[in-house]
């Protein structure tokens, strides 16, 4: 695999939407290319990064009662 | 009886059924919902409205299969129906046909492993998020977010995967100018665009 067919599988690899044999592939020429490696890594640092400051909200208790009161009388 | 042979039918094994599969995912729906509607009261009657439409059909749910899924599609549906009128202004442009658009080089070059994001608060991502295309929006939050499936997103959002996959190809890029670009602004990171 060369790097261009590895960038082309950029998203689907840090997705894990991949089968086994083309995420391997790509893995393999990560391994022995470190640029790509390294664009890699940056990418996956910035969906993690999104998902972090995403991820905190919650659902406000006031709400959960809400529900609770309408779906079951409480 | 034993979970796997509970029945979503009625009375206490649907209260407990309802609240072990469904009410667990409150937090997700929420967060959806924010993004979808911009502010919380909205996203607060939305997801209400979610939960009450899910146990009314409850008996249409398969007990242990994808119960985020489909809590996650009688949502999406709602707001279609009643909220994105009033919510937000409908799309009018055909988003999968925007262009990609990358990130400017020589902002990203100052600061290529975007060593930046540590200093960038919640809120401004999740303003960043909020200004995206809908049809982007919505695939970015079920994806990077909430950690659907290519697969569960495309049912969701009623389009094939290849369209999830290059809205999220899309949708990532644009966040990701908007944020080098935020970066820009608040001086964290220096650009030569002046």
């Amino acid at each position: 695999m060369n790097c261009r067919e590895a960038v082309e599988h950029l998203y689907e690899y840090l997705d894990r939407e991949l089968t086994p044999e083309v995420e391997s592939k790509v893995r393999e020429h990560l391994k022995a290319c470190p640029p790509c490696g390294e664009h890699f890594d940056t990418e996956q640092a910035f969906l993690k990064f999104v998902e972090a400051r995403c991820r905190s909200r919650c659902a406000p208790p006031e709400l959960k009662r809400r529900i609770l009161r309408e779906l079951f009388g409480e | 009886m034993n979970a796997s042979s509970e029945q979503a039918g009625s009375g206490d094994g649907k209260r407990a059924s309802f609240e072990r599969e469904a009410l667990v995912h409150l937090d997700a729906l929420y967060r959806v919902a924010l993004r979808l509607t911009g502010n919380g009261s909205d996203a607060d009657d939305l997801v209400q409205e979610t939960m009450l439409k899910a146990y009314r059909s409850w008996d249409q749910y398969q007990l242990g299969t994808n119960a985020k899924g489909w809590l996650l599609t009688i949502l999406r549906n709602s707001f279609i129906n009643e909220y994105r009128r009033r919510a937000r202004h409908p799309e009018t442009v055909d988003v999968d046909t925007i262009e990609p658009f990358a990130v400017l080089s020589e902002e990203q070059e100052a600061d290529p492993h975007g060593r930046f994001f540590d200093q960038i608060v919640d809120e401004e991502v999740q303003r960043a998020i909020d200004g995206l295309p809908e049809a982007f929006r919505e695939a970015l939050v079920l994806s990077d977010v909430e950690g659907l499936s290519y697969q569960d997103i495309a049912g969701i959002l009623e389009v094939p995967v290849g369209t999830v996959k290059s809205r999220l190809f899309r949708a990532r890029q644009m966040l990701k100018a908007k944020l080098y670009q935020y970066a820009v602004e608040m001086g964290y990171i220096k650009g030569n665009a002046g």
